[in-house]
């Protein structure tokens, strides 16, 4: 892998960051409006009972856990869509730059964006509700990391989906994050979920992520069991989502579908 | 058609053949460029042209054939391949909101250049960008769009440069500007020229050699003169529309 073109895609796209204003929403704006909706019902709920527990830090902690995974994916699967609608692909697919390295520059470019918008998720959880992801302590760190990978392996499957399908497939990349918001138990167990649901959500590395804050955040003891269990599904999943990303710009190529783009 | 090229060759890509839904665009195409070499792949729409270059670069797999670009088999050593190529194309746009030096620079790291300074000043000076290089893409014409894109692929001192309709849809006087420039260019670094054009005059003003495609397949192979004869016309413009009418057939 040559680091200097992995950089040049991560300049390509924060400067495209820079010089977009509106780009600017989905780290400042969507993220301070969630945390008004969500923290507002959050306090709403607990006024009404206070024994609930779907009060302001469970819904927070849920949102500001789901953002992460959500700008992690949007990230890389908006970079590469960037890509078509700005006729740019042919451009780059014609350079030296690998898949592997363009894949790098996206994915870290995520986190670039992913570190700005926590930032803006905390300020306004602080400012706004007192709540601090914080009160998670250390095990928010695994957590997070578990729900950035399963973030990657969703934008490959987004980005090859779209290398298949051109650009009718891009709806998925927004379509995708409310699948997993509804089925992961985000801001609720998944027993909550219809019956029919309940085996497809348990097998889910988030599910396993987003329950195990819940679980600290009750005062329970890190269930690194949990963990673990959601480790290996997501390397199963990341595996999987980097294999059909390869297999469909395999397919990409075989077809021509680059004169989509050109 | 013409004897083969001694070793070494920048490009060989040999009995290439891609067909689309059932569709031959490419049939058992060979084709060998040497360093320096100057060549037009003419031909009428749908002959293959843009396939063929597109299966060069590596952005589309053919069905059969192999291809060894830079002294590198594709696929799999296409990126080390294209650090030795340039691919310029009249209808693609450059990235927006970037002023032309930061294309460069951004442009010389997809090329793994780690200073890209110098390498974009260099190109600045070669293509005479100096009063452009401030400015954001969007503000140029089409004309200056094709100097930035050609110093763009040149960043990296390839030793092929594949264009595709380069100057398509700019005036005489810029397309002129533009075919002095790559002149230089490969007087400069003796680059091999691989381009394809509607613009006959272009071709026979750039190119020594000209190969000509029908149908996916390669109807002709020389010099524009030798063309001529072959095709016993005056000119290449004739024998490209020889070659076009017998595509069409009797009306």
């Amino acid at each position: 892998m040559n680091l200097t073109r992995v950089r040049a895609v991560i300049k390509r796209h924060w400067l495209i960051l820079f010089r977009s204003p509106h780009r600017w929403f989905e780290i400042a704006f969507w993220p301070l409006m969630d945390v008004i909706l969500w923290g507002s019902l959050g306090y709403f709920i607990a006024q009404e009972n206070e024994a609930s527990r779907a009060s302001v830090p469970y819904l927070l902690a849920g949102l500001v856990l789901f953002w992460t995974l959500t700008q992690v994916q949007m990230t890389g699967s908006t970079a590469f869509m960037e890509e078509t609608w700005t006729r740019n692909l042919l451009n780059v697919l014609t350079t030296s730059v690998k898949p592997i390295e363009y894949l790098a520059g996206i994915g870290f470019f995520g986190l670039i964006k992913l570190v700005m918008t926590l930032v803006t998720l905390t300020i306004a959880t602080i400012a706004l509700y007192g709540f601090d992801l914080s009160a998670i302590g250390w095990s928010v760190i695994p957590i997070i990391g578990l729900l950035i990978a399963n973030g990657w392996a969703v934008a490959l499957i987004v980005v090859g989906l779209i290398l298949r399908y051109g650009q009718s497939a891009e709806i998925l990349t927004w379509g995708l994050n409310y699948v997993v918001l509804a089925v992961s138990g985000v801001f609720f167990p998944i027993e909550a979920l219809p019956a029919a649901l309940h085996g497809f959500a348990s097998i889910l590395p988030t599910t396993l992520a987003f329950a195990a804050a819940r679980q600290v955040l009750d005062g329970g003891e890190v269930p690194w069991s949990s963990l673990g269990l959601a480790t290996l599904g997501t390397v199963a999943f990341l595996a999987l989502s980097a294999w059909f990303g390869a297999a469909m710009l395999s397919v990409f190529r075989s077809r021509g579908f680059i004169t989509r783009y050109s | 058609m013409r004897a083969m090229h001694p070793v070494p060759a920048v490009l060989r890509a040999q009995g290439l053949v891609k067909a689309f839904k059932g569709r031959v665009a490419v049939d058992q195409l060979d084709l060998t460029l040497a360093a320096g070499d100057r060549v037009g792949l003419l031909g009428p729409n749908g002959a293959g042209k843009t396939t063929t270059l597109l299966m060069i670069l590596g952005a589309i797999k053919p069905d059969s054939g192999t291809i060894d670009l830079a002294g590198h088999h594709l696929p799999h050593r296409r990126s080390k391949a294209m650090e030795q190529v340039g691919f310029v194309a009249g209808y693609l746009p450059l990235p927006e909101n970037l002023t032309v030096r930061e294309a460069l620079s951004l442009f010389a790291g997809f090329a793994g250049i780690r200073n890209p300074q110098p390498s974009v000043d260099r190109a600045i000076a070669e293509f005479g960008l100096e009063e452009l290089a401030d400015q954001r893409n969007q503000e140029l014409s089409s004309g200056q769009r094709t100097l930035v894109s050609i110093a763009k692929a040149t960043l990296h001192q390839p030793r092929l440069l594949v264009l595709d309709e380069p100057t398509a849809s700019l005036d005489p006087d810029i397309a002129g500007r533009v075919r002095s420039s790559l002149l230089d260019l490969h007087r400069r670094n003796n680059t091999a020229l691989l381009v394809t054009s509607h613009n006959m005059r272009e071709v026979e003003a750039l190119c020594e050699r000209v190969v000509l495609m029908s149908a996916g397949r390669i109807v002709a192979d020389g010099s524009p003169a030798e063309i001529a004869t072959q095709f016993d016309v005056d000119d290449l413009e004739g024998a490209f529309l020889k070659v076009a009418a017998d595509l069409r057939g009797p009306r």
